[in-house]
């Protein structure tokens, strides 16, 4: 089941055109990767999809229900953290969470465990101190508390690891890993490392469509291969490779990488056998998203 | 309703440990002993400056003082208080907006209208506790040193300027709702009461604008009877509701 869908979602600031003809669908209990450069869009989707921003045209559902900008009954489903999560400092984590969960119209007894629980989940259950002095880490962390209270079907979060040092990222990365179980994750990030550490599927999006969406597995299968790398074992067969084949390039002494088609690659490789070069290795490079983003995004 | 009162809750709690509310108390209850004690201490200040003063020329003959120095003192003291009640509030919805705080309690599915009632709640239960404050605190010096009875009108002319206090902020509100800083806030809010100040200069509108209700000199020495003010007070309420009333469908639209 689709636990979010969104069709032809078109929004512009004044002149600058940000979203134009959106489509995604996001199945349920996966961890989905919203991939897309500085300003793509991705946080007006996000900020769409909770009522936030008035699109100028399109459709967004979430299970089942629409959308409506304002008051929208479908933020009953969704827990949301913004890129920045700003809190109301003077309030400790307990607090806070407590005014989200009366906000929410949780029961009182209900607050108390599941603000406890997410607190320990999150690595604050021991924090008595006010908000005033966390650290952008411990915000992410708190965000996502209180994005988790009142248990969402779809948590959103806008870049959650952005701002953070390796160690922080990989406490956000690990806490969205261990509530998949719970929920589905939307998140948007342009680091692709953690798109391919925790995503089970991921869109790319660009000039404000969505220009290519699938599993990982799938969208690393768009690209069969990113080209070779060929190691001779004696410096001058390199250079004899690089005379006959002008677009191999030359990354070490007897290193050479081949980007393009497999034709030429199989009559380099007959050229190969033919003047009998010894080859130390030959290796196809690895497809990455890296690779693909910066293909797509182009 | 739980909703609503958990965001209350959370403003009081924001005056409280942001020290908006220690300001505040200060503030009034500062001005309110500072009225009575300048009248009361007008004569030795006289006394004190009149060799000065006669080398001058001025010489001054029995100095009187009574409650209607210290309550025309108290109407003097209050436009201040007013104005720092303004600047200390005038960011109470923008800084929300520029820090993002609000989107949070939003998305968690607290009705727009409900920022605006709460907020609208905590400013004018404020300005009545401090207004009050300031009030009592005159009135009961006044009676310890003079009569009160001086001063006709007195509860009617207090609740006139307590009007206008609301009026402004209600403005504050609306304003609030309609730009995203608080200097423009402050500032469209201070030219709205300056337009309705020139307005009122004019003899034939004069008794419809809210700046009547700052006109209270004539009703605390009986010369004017409360009725005159009836088209203000009616004006500057039915202001108040529009102000309120504009504020909800504006938040409604805001996009954040």
């Amino acid at each position: 089941m689709e636990v979010l869908a969104i069709q032809n979602l078109k929004k512009r600031f004044g002149s600058k055109v940000v979203l134009c003809g959106l489509d995604l669908s996001v199945p349920e209990h996966s961890i989905f990767g919203f991939i897309g450069k500085n300003g793509a869009g991705k946080t007006t989707t996000m900020k769409a999809i909770v009522g936030l921003l008035k699109p100028d045209s399109g459709e967004i559902s979430v299970m089942g229900e629409k959308v409506h900008f304002g008051q929208t009954n479908t933020n009953r489903y969704i827990g949301y953290l913004p890129d920045v999560p700003e809190f109301y400092s003077y309030m400790t984590p307990p607090e806070y969470l407590k005014l989200c969960g009366e906000v929410s119209r949780m029961d009182k007894a209900d607050i108390v465990t599941r603000s406890k629980e997410l607190l320990e989940l999150v690595g604050l259950g021991q924090e008595r101190h006010r908000i005033k002095g966390f650290s952008r880490g411990m915000k992410q962390r708190l965000g996502i508390a209180q994005a988790l209270l009142n248990r969402p079907k779809l948590l959103i979060c806008d870049e959650p690891t952005s701002a953070l040092d390796p160690a922080g990222r990989k406490e956000i990365l690990d806490i969205l890993l261990a509530v998949r179980e719970q929920t589905t994750v939307l998140f948007s990030t342009h680091i692709l490392s953690d798109v391919e550490r925790i995503c089970t599927e991921a869109a790319f999006l660009n000039d404000g469509k969505i220009a290519m969406q699938g599993t990982i597995a799938e969208l690393r299968n768009k690209r069969s291969s990113d080209g070779f790398i060929i190691e001779t074992v004696q410096k001058e067969a390199a250079d004899t490779l690089i005379k006959a084949f002008g677009d191999l390039r030359r990354t070490e002494q007897n290193e050479l990488v081949f980007h393009g088609s497999e034709d030429r690659f199989f009559s380099i490789m007959q050229y190969v056998a033919e003047n009998r070069i010894s080859v130390q290795k030959i290796e196809q490079i690895e497809p990455t998203l890296e690779s693909l983003f910066l293909e797509v995004t182009k | 309703m739980k909703p609503l009162l958990s965001f209350m809750k959370k403003e009081y709690s924001e005056a409280a440990r942001t020290g908006k509310l220690i300001i505040l108390l200060l503030l009034f209850v500062l001005f309110g002993i500072m009225n009575p004690a300048i009248a009361k201490l007008t004569p030795w200040l006289m006394e004190m400056y009149e060799d000065t003063m006669a080398g001058s020329g001025l010489v001054f003959t029995n100095i009187q003082v009574d409650a209607m120095t210290s309550w025309t003192q108290f109407f003097k003291n209050i436009p201040m208080a007013l104005i720092a009640f303004v600047l200390i509030f005038s960011d109470i919805f923008t800084k929300e907006y520029k820090s993002g705080t609000l989107l949070l309690v939003l998305t968690k599915g607290l009705s727009r209208y409900k920022v605006v009632l709460a907020k609208t709640v905590l400013l004018l239960s404020l300005w009545t506790f401090g207004y009050g404050l300031c009030y009592i605190i005159t009135y009961g010096y006044n009676a310890y040193f003079w009569d009160n009875g001086i001063a006709h009108n007195l509860f009617h002319a207090a609740a006139a300027w307590w009007l206008f206090g609301v009026w402004v902020i209600c403005l504050i509100v609306m304003f609030s709702s309609l730009l995203r800083n608080s200097a423009g806030v402050s500032l469209c809010a201070g030219g709205t009461v300056l337009l309705a100040y020139f307005v009122g200069m004019l003899p034939k509108v004069r008794t419809y604008t809210p700046t009547m209700l700052l006109d209270i000199t004539s009703l605390l020495s009986g010369a004017e009877r409360t009725d005159t003010y009836m088209k203000a007070v009616i004006i500057t309420v039915a202001a108040c509701a529009v102000c309120i009333f504009v504020s909800i469908p504006v938040i409604n639209k805001k996009q954040f």
